[in-house]
């Protein structure tokens, strides 16, 4: 079993889309993948059709086996399933501050109900609190989508200086440029130089800003299903394929 | 609860879009069918697969085997006209052993089929079940299989789906068949019925002859369109069973018409004989060669080729026959004879009430039969191991006939070892017929010099001296086969069952 966590301390940048979409993508390739969509305004859940889970609530996220599984549902898709999202998420912070533990409590309880799947992803709140670090704990690869821009560069010096900060392996991040408008000089130089400052941290690939992409609101579905074709679907796929395979696209 | 359910459902009549949807509120059912294509539906004649539950399908060059529960297999292969033992290998032929060796698999009846599947969607959607359809429709009828799939985390729409289901499809799975064939009448080789205790022998009698006559003619169409050789062994053991009533109720025809129906079912059962031999022997080709060295099995080839040539003859004459005027004048007027007793000839017996006059059938023929097997001993001739084989068959068919009076399980308990010893007596007297049948084709075969092709001598000559080592082994197991059958507890069961009134 694998925990990729789709992480962000911005908000806006992609982060729901990069995890539906690379869920769906780690599905199509014949994983056994389950969403959990941790972020209480449910935007996984919302894209998958899934309602918000009514009796998953306050702590029994980590500590009612039981209840985590009865909580998860199929998708319209063979191999994905969803864990939606409940209100009380919000409130995970001042369960975790109560339990033992509490840095480790998300990675136990994903084992305990995750383990009939290959992946696991995670739709994470943009914050740092208790959760983002059980989540950087629990994931064995962070996805961060960061936006070419002066105000996401800063954020995420602040991601790697947290993790420098509470010696964290830095090798799980994996950042990659989203929302990427090529035709911006600001992108680019943005581009160029994070780059050079992270040469490690950055996929290849990126994902530019598509008209596509906006509309999985009205879909309600991952790219590929109804635009199969498109530059952003491509985009994903070549995410996918980068992440899993270390397979960069010729481009 | 449909809680225990798999999600397999048979629903006669086909499914009702509008009905399914109706019962499900704040849901919508999509439903997506593909083209129709033609389709056989095969079985056995006597319906094996149905009577286990299954249905077999052949559309396209494949095979879809369906059961009851809903479990699919699927292959590759052509199935009309072929035995399942032929078969290429495939999960079809693997869920179909154990059917009858003897029988090929033949339309039972055509439609078309096609396939679908179906989603049942919330407000938002979202699929909360998803399945899939086999429908089947035939000029009188259709049906359809839905398969439900469980969608993780949306049990509450599948339970209240499965329920709904649930009460359209009528239960059985005979349900199935009467809707898309509702003429289509069962065969039964061996149809039971219904005596009455009190029921004059006569009348008895009539209706096992009627009732035989009925099945040697439903086998007719399967032996001219020669399926398979089951049909003529059914058409002459029918037929022999009408001549056994014939001849062991004694008493209840007047022996003038006892003379005329025994001429009469001699003369339908003898154009029969012949080809059911060479049936036997075609049927035992491999164990025949198997029973020889290699360097003979040139010599058994040819015996076989002849008896293939001489089969296809056989099959023409016996065609023509069947299909004759003749043939089914006399068939119409034996029917309607025992449709309407009143125009046979009574005997003595012909009022008697069935109970006793089985009790008094079978006691007599019971104790005929321990005579004549206990003076049995190794210097005994075979010729009186042929006449307990008569006198066994004779016995086991009155209890055949009368079983319904009496009571099964003790029934059970005596046919047993009867079963046993017969069969053992079986082998003995084919083993000896073949003998001379191998005889008598080497004699036909033979020169005015009674000289013979070396092969088919070798071949003969092997054979026959194996055939006679089998015999000699059956004959010896034929004295402690009957001894299990003369056991106490047999032998009080037969007096508490059949003597009991005259204590």
């Amino acid at each position: 079993m694998k925990i990729i966590a789709c992480y962000s301390n911005k908000g806006g940048v992609g982060k729901t889309a990069t995890s539906v979409n690379l869920a769906y993508a780690y599905a199509q390739a014949g994983q056994q993948v389950l969403l959990c969509d941790l972020d209480p305004q449910g935007a996984s859940g919302f894209y998958f059709r899934v309602k918000p889970s009514k009796k998953l609530k306050d702590a029994r996220f980590f500590e009612d086996v039981e209840r985590f599984t009865k909580a998860i549902r199929a998708s319209d898709f063979e191999g994905l399933d969803v864990l939606p999202a409940n209100l009380t998420f919000r409130d995970f912070d001042v369960f975790l501050s109560r339990m033992r533990n509490k840095r480790s409590r998300l990675k136990k309880a994903l084992v305990a109900a995750g383990s009939d799947y290959d992946v696991i992803f995670l739709d994470c709140p943009p914050n740092f609190s208790t959760l983002s670090e059980n989540i950087f704990r629990a994931a064995d690869e962070i996805v961060v989508p960061v936006i070419p821009t002066t105000l996401s560069e800063r954020t995420f010096d602040q991601l790697v200086g947290f993790f420098e900060e509470h010696k964290l392996r830095k090798g799980k991040l994996r950042a990659f440029f989203s929302m990427v408008q090529k035709r911006k000089i600001l992108h680019q130089d943005t581009m160029e130089k994070m780059r050079g400052l992270y040469r490690k941290r950055f996929l290849q690939t990126s994902i530019p800003f598509t008209a596509d992409i906006e509309k999985m609101g009205q879909h309600r579905a991952p790219v590929s299903t109804y635009a199969a074709r498109s530059a952003a679907s491509a985009a994903y796929q070549a995410l996918y394929d980068e992440l899993e395979n270390g397979v960069v696209a010729s481009k | 609860m449909s809680q225990g359910t798999n999600g397999f459902f048979i629903l006669p009549g086909g499914l009702d879009q509008a009905a399914f949807e109706s019962a499900l509120p704040n849901h919508s059912v999509d439903i997506q069918m593909g083209t129709a294509a033609p389709v056989l539906m095969l079985d056995c004649h006597d319906q094996s697969l149905r009577s286990s539950g299954r249905v077999l399908l052949e559309n396209r060059g494949s095979l879809r085997l369906v059961s009851m529960q809903g479990q699919v297999s699927e292959q590759q292969a052509r199935g009309k006209g072929q035995f399942v033992q032929n078969l290429p290998e495939g999960p079809v032929k693997a869920a179909l052993s154990g059917f009858p060796t003897l029988r090929a698999l033949t339309p039972i009846g055509t439609g078309e089929v096609e396939k679908g599947t179906l989603t049942i969607l919330d407000d938002l959607e979202k699929t909360q079940v998803r399945g899939h359809i086999l429908s089947l429709r035939t000029d009188r009828g259709q049906v359809a299989f839905v398969w439900l799939q469980n969608l993780r985390g949306y049990d509450r729409a599948f339970v209240s789906a499965c329920e709904s289901l649930e009460g359209m499809t009528s239960g059985g799975f005979d349900d199935l068949f009467d809707a898309l064939f509702p003429d289509m009448m069962r065969y039964r080789a061996k149809p039971e019925i219904a005596l009455g205790t009190q029921e004059p022998s006569l009348e008895v009698a009539t209706d096992l002859i009627r009732t035989y006559l009925s099945v040697a003619r439903q086998n007719e169409a399967g032996i001219v369109a020669d399926i398979d050789t089951e049909f003529l062994h059914d058409y002459r053991v029918s037929l022999r069973r009408i001549r056994s009533v014939v001849s062991l109720f004694k008493g209840v025809f007047s022996d003038q018409q006892t003379a005329e129906l025994k001429r009469v079912f001699s003369d339908l059962m003898a154009p029969t004989g012949r080809l059911r031999d060479l049936d036997v022997y075609l049927l035992e080709k491999d164990m025949y060669l198997r029973l020889v060295p290699e360097n003979l099995h040139a010599g058994v080839q040819a015996m076989f080729d002849r008896f293939e040539q001489e089969r296809a003859r056989e099959l023409s004459r016996l065609t023509r026959h069947l299909r004759s005027s003749a043939y089914e004048i006399a068939m119409t007027d034996l029917a309607q004879k025992f449709s309407t007793p009143e125009a046979l000839m009574p005997g003595p017996s012909a009022e008697r009430g069935a109970y006793s006059y089985a009790c008094a059938l079978i006691w007599k023929r019971y104790r005929k039969t321990c005579k004549l097997a206990r003076s049995i001993s190794e210097e005994t001739p075979d010729q009186t191991v042929h006449d307990l084989r008569i006198d066994c068959k004779k016995l086991r068919y009155l209890m055949e006939f009368f079983g319904p009076l009496f009571n099964a399980k003790d029934f059970k308990t005596i046919l047993k070892p009867l079963k046993k010893l017969q069969d053992n007596l079986g082998l003995f007297n084919d083993y000896s017929v073949q003998q001379e049948a191998l005889l008598a084709f080497v004699s036909d075969q033979s020169t005015a010099q009674g000289r013979v092709d070396a092969q088919l001598g070798l071949a003969a000559g092997g054979l026959i001296a194996v055939l006679d080592q089998r015999q000699k082994a059956e004959r010896a197991r034929v004295i402690s086969n009957f001894q299990h059958f003369d056991s106490p507890e047999i032998r009080h069961l037969f007096r508490s069952l059949f003597h009991h009134t005259k204590e």
